[in-house]
């Protein structure tokens, strides 16, 4: 067997610890560990982190673990039925909710528009009711001027003879 | 490997079942991978109650995800997946940091080291817990990738192809990052061989 050091494989060496040779390599391997003390070495480290890895125990499990698990599991089923309930009210983000408020307010003037086909035209008449009567108004303003005038020429005559 | 492929088709056929709606077979999932699953976790936070919380995370996904599920590998690989991913961010977030505990916090609910006739003396309990520190931040000093890599490795057994593939990468990669981590293992521990 060629050395595991030399052919740049020692990942063979930390196999040979974990037991995951098979049973003729790793009886080659053994062969050459009595003659490679570089490798007897690595195997010695390998096989005394193995070791020390061995004695590290785990504290025990909670014994409500289950039961802390199926009430959140309870929770999440029973929020989901909320969700799905709740789903078509809640807010949606403004990319998605966009176009469904242009298509609202398009639909929404529609309506109008079919409902009072009068009220919605190029023309608006009450604004041009407003110019008659301004219209009105000024005509008869313009007659006051002239009858107030005609009344005041005899005394302007009389004033520019003094 | 015959064990492992009939273990593969009973864990997913339990999880199919689930998926089906059957809510026994998640209990009979839990009962088999809880140990596993906490104990993985323990290792690789170092606090007890981090682990439990990050392993109930673990179990609700698997809920959460039964609609979903196919039995594309083998079910311990996809359960590892999500604990591995839940324990790294949590690493990488540093909350470990804030509330590290000691070690023998995390051993006085534990179940006590028997040594010969059953109840160590209080001197072979004081070189247990000194022996356990030193494994404990040896592991600690790993970097995240290479410390799940050895645990999956060492306490779960798991092959070389299946760490790959719980930790996405390729069967060399772990190899290297197993020979890695465990040099810088022997570089702490093996003086106590």
């Amino acid at each position: 067997m060629t050395c595991p050091m030399e052919s740049r494989n020692p990942e063979m060496l930390v196999a040979y610890s974990a037991g995951e040779l098979d049973p003729e390599t790793a009886s080659a391997l053994e062969r050459h560990l009595a003659g490679c003390p570089a490798c007897r070495l690595l195997a010695a480290d390998q096989a005394a982190v193995w070791k020390a890895l061995d004695a590290w125990e785990t504290p025990r499990i909670a014994l409500d673990f289950d039961q802390r698990l199926f009430r959140r599991i309870r929770e999440e089923v029973r929020f989901s039925w909320w969700e799905r309930i709740s789903r078509p009210f809640r807010p949606m983000p403004f990319r998605q909710a966009l176009p469904l408020t242009v298509s609202a307010c398009l639909l929404l003037m529609a309506g109008l528009v079919l409902q009072h086909p009068g009220r919605i035209g190029p023309v608006e008449p009450r604004h041009e009711t407003v110019r008659l009567d301004q219209v009105e108004r000024t005509l008869d303003d313009l007659e006051l001027l002239r009858q107030v005038g005609m009344a005041n020429q005899p005394e302007s005559g009389n004033s520019n003879a003094m | 490997m015959g064990a492992a492929a009939a273990t593969l088709d009973y864990d997913a056929e339990l999880m199919l079942r689930v998926k089906d709606g059957d809510g026994i077979s998640f209990g009979l999932l839990l009962d088999k991978h809880r140990a596993p699953v906490v104990h993985f976790l323990y290792r690789l936070v170092q606090e007890q109650p981090v682990a439990e919380e990050l392993a109930q995370e673990v179990f609700l996904r698997v809920y959460r995800s039964r609609s979903s599920y196919e039995p594309t590998a083998k079910f311990t690989t996809w359960l590892f997946r999500i604990a591995t991913h839940l324990a790294l961010n949590w690493l990488r977030d540093g909350r470990h940091e804030r509330g590290q505990q000691r070690l023998d916090d995390g051993l006085s609910n534990g179940p006590g080291r028997q040594i010969s006739d059953g109840r160590p003396t209080v001197e072979q309990q004081l070189v247990y817990e000194v022996k356990l520190e030193q494994v404990r931040q040896a592991v600690a000093t790993l970097p995240g990738k290479q410390r799940a890599a050895v645990l999956m490795h060492k306490y779960e057994e798991m092959e070389y192809s299946q760490i790959a593939k719980v930790l996405g990468c390729s069967e060399s990669a772990v190899k290297s990052l197993l020979f890695r981590a465990y040099e810088s293992l022997r570089a702490r521990l093996a003086h106590m061989g």
